[in-house]
């Protein structure tokens, strides 16, 4: 038993559930469910098709070359059953699905920094232009005006004296 | 080869039927209505027709049944020989040659009645030749009754008959009755030839197929051969001694020691000499069946001594026991390797191997020194090639143990399964973990990453432009609101309260405490206590001097601002006045009312044109 990959939206197809169509030069495609099986006869690319994680990875939205997704592979060679072989790949699977997880996070995250940075400096403009609206240019200063006027007065006083 | 045309032989019908059969057809494929008033060479025409049809069908019925059957002189002799012991050649020849008159006899009836028919003058004469006609052709087939009886017999038993191959590797057991052909055969191949304690079980020859250094073998069983002399032999020892003669075979002379079959070993031998000459040119075996019951060493002196001088003669003697299976093996290898050598050598005495022969050459590779280098074979290469000589014992089959176990029995498939670790053949092994396959995985390398820290200045600042962004909003939706008809007016209209001011600064962050000797304070008292004392008056001879209010009531007013003295601002009113008169007469609220109380006056729209113009009538 394996799950299977659903051919137009790349989801798990679990045994059980979906459908198969063999084309006649012996392709066969596997759907999760009646919506990807009737896009796919109208002919639709799933590349482009926004919902699919095939159109997600075609653009660039989500992490496609890295190393912790060479892990998981379809290898068509048999491999005799050994307990500690089994156990230790179950081990392994937990870590690597955890790393993979925080990898396409980052990956996301990073994708979405540039937005970030240029929501910053929108801030930084919009604090420049439009700050009057908030605060009056002068606010505070009267005070530093009044003792800086002050100030003069008592050195003119003063040279005056002299 | 017409080895399988015996079953393609089309069925012979008996008499009544193929007259019925041709009857039918006639009168369903031909025309069947004619009138007396037709025109005569339509009515001949139309019997004409019938006569030949039928013939035709006669024909090519009889031809066929004449090309299926075969001809004795063109099929292998072995099968001619056979046919000839089993349905006696002339017999068989004449049934044929019968059916051949026939043909030729319906066919010159056919031929006669045509001609008489260009004669035919009436329709009831036609008729009457044709009825004529088609009954001679029946006589003559009612005649032929008993060849086609006969022919459909030997039809019948023809494609029953085993298919040997005369050509190819065979092996031909032969012996007195209740020997233990059968036994040998049912032991070696597949066949399932029926074996009882009576003598001439077998009744026929009966083919089986073995397999021995990836060839494929035919095992031949006949039936027992009685020690008489040629002429007195039956059908079934016939078929027999057919097969001694014509096939190019093995023969395995099966002898039993133990003499259960009913012939003493002297009787045995004796026509085991009187059948010889039929083993000229074929390799031989000896088989001394039944040694379970008695070994050729517990025989007497004399009977040991037969078998000792058939060895001599070079014959090889093998003891077998069909019930133990001892020695059926060696019986087997070493036939097949006699004829297997015989027929290399008879090819090779052949014209047709130079042609190959000229064409090998065997390569062998000179010595380079004196290090001997035999050829390696592995274990395991040397283990099968024993069991293809030597047959291993059959292993217990599932099948077998489910028979012993009856309910007990479970199907355990695990069991054979051949692991690294024997013990965890009974484990349950895990597939999917998670949504994922556990097969698509392997060991892997574990590697992890730091997460990157968040900055923190940007925050005031977001928070500012935040708050500016609000306070835009705000701004947007009260102007919204203020729902201004009319022309919009100037700020500096308006007059500025001095508390709206000072709140509003305030709010922004000014200090607006003590602001009494400010600018804007001082001049708005002053401009207040001017303004109280004084009325307006709405008098355009006066020129206001005083400057005192605010911007808006620095500049003058619309109607005293460009006019130098009283005499133009009179002509100016009296200008306003006059351009005034028009509207005032109309009713007019000011020159934008252009408003028709009534866009369509009926006195106007209805009735004759008789005099008037659009604007009145």
């Amino acid at each position: 038993m394996r799950i299977e990959k659903c051919y137009f939206c790349s989801g798990p197809v679990y045994p059980g559930h979906g459908t198969m169509f063999v084309r006649n030069d012996c392709k066969t495609f596997r759907f999760c469910k009646s919506k990807c099986l009737k896009n796919f006869k109208k002919k639709r690319n799933p590349r482009k098709t926004r919902w699919t994680k095939a159109f997600r990875k075609a653009s660039g939205k989500e992490l496609t070359v890295d190393n912790c997704l060479e892990f998981e592979k379809r290898r068509n060679v048999a491999v005799k059953y050994q307990r500690e072989l089994w156990s230790k790949t179950v081990e392994a699977m937990r870590k690597v699905e955890g790393i993979k997880r925080k990898r396409q996070a980052q990956f996301i995250f990073n994708r979405l920094k540039k937005g970030k940075q240029l929501e910053k400096e929108e801030a930084i403009s919009e604090v420049k232009k439009n700050i009057h609206l908030i605060k009056a240019p002068h606010a505070g200063k009267a005070k530093v005006l009044e003792e800086k006027m002050v100030q003069k007065l008592q050195e003119d006083v003063e040279m005056g004296d002299d | 080869m017409a080895l399988y045309n015996f079953k393609k032989i089309m069925v012979v019908p008996t008499s009544k039927e193929f007259i019925d059969i041709t009857l039918s057809k006639t009168q369903r494929k031909t025309p069947t209505v004619v009138h007396k008033h037709y025109q005569i060479h339509r009515i001949r025409h139309f019997y004409m027709r019938k006569v030949k049809f039928t013939q035709q069908n006669y024909h090519d019925r009889l031809s066929q049944i004449l090309t299926d059957f075969p001809k004795l002189d063109d099929i292998h002799p072995f099968y001619a020989d056979l046919m000839n012991v089993l349905y006696d050649k002339d017999h068989y020849k004449l049934a044929l040659g019968q059916i051949n008159i026939a043909k030729n006899l319906i066919d010159n009836v056919s031929k006669d009645y045509v001609r008489l028919m260009k004669y035919g003058d009436s329709l009831y004469r036609c008729k009457q030749l044709k009825r004529a006609a088609l009954g001679r052709m029946c006589t003559i087939m009612k005649r032929q009754k008993q060849s086609l009886e006969y022919l459909e017999q030997v039809r019948q038993h023809l494609s029953r008959l085993p298919t040997i191959d005369p050509n190819t590797r065979t092996l031909l057991l032969c012996g007195y009755p209740n020997v233990g052909k059968s036994s040998f055969i049912n032991k070696v191949t597949r066949a399932d030839v029926e074996v009882q304690p009576y003598a001439f079980t077998t009744k026929s020859l009966f083919v089986g197929h073995m397999d021995y250094k990836y060839l494929r073998w035919q095992v031949v069983d006949t039936p027992g051969i009685l020690d008489h002399p040629l002429e007195e032999r039956n059908t079934i020892e016939m078929q027999a001694i057919t097969a001694l003669a014509h096939l190019r075979s093995a023969v395995l002379y099966v002898m039993d020691v133990s003499e259960q079959c009913g012939q003493t070993l002297e009787q045995q031998l004796e026509l085991f000499n009187n059948i010889r000459p039929l083993f000229a040119n074929k390799p031989l075996l000896i088989v001394a069946n039944k040694c379970d019951v008695k070994k050729i060493s517990e025989l007497t002196e004399e009977d040991q001594k037969i078998f000792a001088d058939l060895t001599a003669e070079g014959i090889s003697v093998i003891e077998t026991s069909t019930l133990t299976e001892e020695g059926v093996m060696t019986v087997k290898t070493e036939a097949c390797d006699k004829l297997l050598a015989h027929r290399v050598d008879g090819k090779m005495k052949g014209k047709k191997v130079h042609d190959v022969l000229n064409r090998l050459h065997l390569a062998v590779p000179a010595k380079r020194d004196e290090k001997a280098r035999p050829p390696f074979i592995p274990e395991g290469a040397r283990i099968g090639r024993k069991t293809m000589e030597v047959d291993a014992p059959k292993r217990k089959t599932e099948r077998d143990l489910e028979v012993e176990m009856g309910d007990d029995y479970i199907l355990d498939l695990q069991k054979y399964w051949d692991l690294m670790n024997q013990d965890e053949k009974y484990d349950v092994i895990p597939e999917i973990w998670e949504g994922h396959n556990i097969a698509d995985y392997i060991d892997p390398d574990i590697m992890k990453e730091e997460l990157k820290v968040k900055d923190e200045e940007m925050q005031e600042i977001r928070q500012l432009a935040k708050q500016i962004r609000e306070k835009r909003k705000l701004k947007i939706v009260c102007s919204k609101d203020k729902d201004v008809h009319g022309p919009r007016l100037p700020r500096t209209v308006k007059k500025v309260e001095r508390k709206t001011l000072e709140k509003e600064m305030g709010d922004l962050g000014l200090d607006m405490t003590g602001k009494d000797d400010s600018h804007y304070a001082v001049n708005a008292r002053r401009s207040r206590s001017v303004g109280v004392a004084k009325k307006r008056k709405r008098e355009a001879s006066v020129v206001p001097t005083s400057r005192t209010r605010s911007q808006s009531a620095s500049r003058p007013p619309r109607d005293q601002s460009g006019v130098r003295d009283p005499k133009m601002a009179k002509q100016a009113k009296k200008l306003m006045k006059n351009q005034q008169k028009d509207m005032n007469r109309q009713g007019k609220k000011g020159e934008a009312d252009r408003h028709v109380f009534d866009l369509k006056p009926k006195h106007l729209f209805s009735g004759k044109r008789k005099s008037g113009t659009n604007d009145h009538r």
